[in-house]
């Protein structure tokens, strides 16, 4: 449900300031509003006094020092320590500004190596494939080698190196060259040194790829250097571990930063918000929204804390003036408030869809899905998937249950469906259905998918006619109870058309019909002579569109039959491997699907019928939980 | 005969629609990934974009269904 917003105002003497702000942040249970653009309360800010204005520079500065270090700190795991206070920070710039250069310094050389280790066996490796090639004369002083690597496809770039060569260096230079692998031609040159520029200036023009070394092993015969990179390579490891090490005994004690972090926030929080404090000579003004039912716990709060020095009164709330919203549902119904953020919040005083969808979503999954394997394998996974994720992503936590319900409701349905990977169940353990067997009864199974569609929609349009009459919207309230009117009307026409319903109810179903499409027509004007009939039209199509709940269906229970008789086709090992294949391909596509059919059905043709959206987020100053919930990235 | 045609006009009528849908799928989950990728709080609403068309494969196959159903009676 939609929490009922109250705008309040507190109002106490300037010297508490400091303790409501901080009573209020740790509560996190108000939005604060800026006074100067609040309607109803006009008064200057609070303006930011010096001492005030240095502190929140030195809070920016800690805060940016802390967060470079707090990158390479690993976060405690079992909470941070709750209690820091002020006289904590006295001393922590001197620590950072100490500690700082040395971690820049070890984390350089730390990546340093990382580079090296990365690099050197790539080298090594193009050196080996040459080295066959260098001849012992490179030792001739006065002379100088370049390797080269050239493309077999580009072998005749070689011919034009050989010609241009001549003019740079004449007849003193020599170029071995051999195939070092099928795709690649290693080529040495030797020349002269004091052509060298020329020659390098003309490797630069020519397209083959010159086999540069690190500065280090640069002007080294190359027998030498690989010889010496094989020794580095070799010796990086150890020197890594002992960066990594020096780096970890220097911060390993800091675990408590985490914890001030989280207060050096909460200060900055408090310091910043000031500005959106109105105030008079002796008194400050907070406005706010604050959700009604915990504002008596706020009052008794900011009375113990605070004392009687600061008031909070409940004011008002102008004519054009929209409260937050703020979701709060049953734990069991919660992970549904992701789906209904994930399209956009509901209008403050409507209603808020959640618990519906907490029903019907999983109900829909599990029709579509129906399978008792597939459920528990999803039930399985997705209980994994929330104990293995959960915790770091709460979006990964929300859907990982809605996919337990959901499979819940799948395995129900696969005992009713009388499924278990298919007919598999059947064929071996002679499973039989409850109700009805999909793969041979699909008319009853598409009738009663449309009769799911009709109940939905009809509970859609009951819940729009309500609120429209609630907020007094004549034109939405006669538009949805024309719809209603059509829609029970052509049902009461095809139940007589085929033959369920008595013949008498002929003539109320037509007039159904005909007084819900006056409705429909009426409320859209003159447009509404065209704009009626397709309004009706759609309707009925929403309810067609529950059609998918028995195809979706359909399909996955047929490819579940294609991988069993595949899977009987052959030898038994390798039917085993194609039926398991398929199954799992069916299993992925029976997830999605489903989830995605499902939502659609809620968003498009439930929703259309009452939801109203537009809702902005309630946000809180300050989190209750500020010390324990900041993630590193925050 | 008459069943081959009833089932060539079941399968045209499902394919047909999906074909629709899925022409439409595309300009629609191409513009929707642009969208999202300026607004990512755009998500949910495109999820619901790309959604819309299925509804005409759905009626295609509720009509394949009735052919196949009725027609044979």
């Amino acid at each position: 449900m939609l929490v009922p917003m109250a705008k309040v105002e507190i109002i106490g003497h300037r010297d508490r300031l400091d303790d409501t702000l901080q009573l209020l942040h740790r509560l996190g249970t108000m939005q604060l509003l800026d006074v100067t653009s609040t309607p109803g309360v006009r008064l200057p800010p609070l303006a930011i006094d010096e001492k005030q204005l240095r502190e929140l520079e030195e809070l920016r500065y800690l805060r940016a020092r802390l967060d470079a270090i707090l990158r390479m700190v690993p976060m405690p795991e079992a909470g941070l320590p709750s209690h820091v206070d002020r006289t904590d920070l006295r001393d922590l710039r001197a620590e950072l500004e100490e500690l700082g250069p040395t971690l820049e310094q070890l984390t350089q050389r730390l990546d340093d190596l990382r580079a090296e280790q990365q690099a050197l066996p790539r080298y090594v490796a193009s050196l080996r494939r040459l080295l066959p090639l260098v001849p012992e004369l490179t030792h001739l002083s006065g002379y100088e080698t370049a390797a080269l690597l050239i493309e077999s496809r580009h072998a005749g770039v070689l011919g034009d190196l050989n010609a241009e060569m001549v003019s740079a260096a004449g007849n003193l230079f020599e170029i071995i060259t051999a195939q070092v692998d099928p795709d690649t031609i290693g080529a040495i040159l030797v020349f002269p040194r004091e052509t060298a520029d020329k020659v390098y200036a003309l490797l630069g023009r020519v397209q083959v790829t010159r086999v540069r070394l690190p500065e280090r092993f640069e002007g080294i015969p190359f027998r030498q250097a690989l010889a010496s990179m094989e020794r580095r390579i070799g010796a990086v490891p150890a020197e890594l571990d002992l960066v990594q090490r020096a780096i970890n005994d220097l911060v390993e004690p800091r675990r408590g930063w985490w914890a001030t972090r989280s207060f050096v926030d909460a200060r900055l929080d408090q310091l910043e918000a000031v500005r959106s404090i109105g105030t008079t000579r002796h008194v400050f003004v907070a406005v706010g929204w604050v959700p009604a039912p915990d504002l008596p716990a706020l009052r008794s709060a900011l009375e113990a804390d605070v004392g009687p020095q600061v008031v909070m009164d409940q004011i008002a709330v102008e004519e054009n003036e929209e409260p937050p919203v703020l979701l709060r549902n049953p734990s069991a119904a919660r992970p549904f408030e992701f789906f209904v953020r994930l399209l956009s919040l509901p209008a403050p005083g409507t209603l808020d869809p959640t618990r519906l969808m907490f029903v019907f979503l999983p109900l829909f999954f599990g029709m579509m899905l129906g399978d008792i394997a597939y459920g528990l394998i999803v039930l399985a996974l997705s209980l994994w998937a929330g104990r293995r994720f959960g915790a770091r992503s709460p979006a990964m936590h929300d859907l990982s249950r809605v996919l337990a319900y959901s499979s819940i409701w799948s395995v129900i349905w696969g005992v009713i469906y009388g499924e278990f990977l298919g007919s598999l169940g059947h064929q071996v353990f002679g499973l039989m259905p409850i109700w009805i067997n999909r793969e041979e009864a699909v008319q009853p199974l598409l009738l009663f998918a449309l009769a799911v569609g009709a109940i939905h929609m009809t509970l859609g349009l009951l819940l729009g006619i309500w609120a429209a009459a609630r907020s007094r919207k004549r034109s939405e309230f006669i538009e949805r109870t024309g719809k209603l009117a059509t829609l029970v009307g052509l049902f009461l026409l095809a139940g007589t058309a085929s033959g369920q319903l008595p013949a008498g109810v002929l003539t109320p179903a037509v007039a159904t019909i005909v007084l819900g499409l006056v409705g429909l027509m009426y409320v859209q004007g003159l447009l509404g002579l065209l704009l009626g009939p397709l309004e009706m039209i759609s309707t009925v199509g929403n309810v067609l569109s529950y059609l998918r709940l028995a195809a979706i269906g359909l399909a996955s229970v047929y490819l579940a039959r294609v991988a069993n008789e595949l899977g009987a086709a052959g030898p038994i090992w390798v039917g085993v491997i194609v039926a398991s294949l398929i199954h799992a391909l069916n299993l992925a596509l029976g997830t999605f699907s489903p989830t995605i059919q499902a939502l659609r059905l809620h968003y498009v043709e439930f929703f259309g019928t009452f939801y109203e959206s537009g809702g902005r987020a309630f946000r809180p100053f300050g989190t209750p939980t500020a010390t324990s919930s900041r993630t590193p990235s925050a | 005969m008459e069943l081959g045609l009833i089932a060539i006009g079941a399968g045209l009528a499902v394919g047909l629609g999906a074909i629709a849908t899925g022409i439409a799928q595309a300009r629609i989950g191409s513009a929707g990934i642009g969208a999202i990728v300026e607004k990512p709080e755009l998500l949910g609403r495109v999820i619901l974009l790309i959604a819309l068309p299925e509804t005409l494969v759905i009626l295609g196959f509720a009509v394949a269904a009735m052919v196949i159903m009725l027609l044979p009676s």
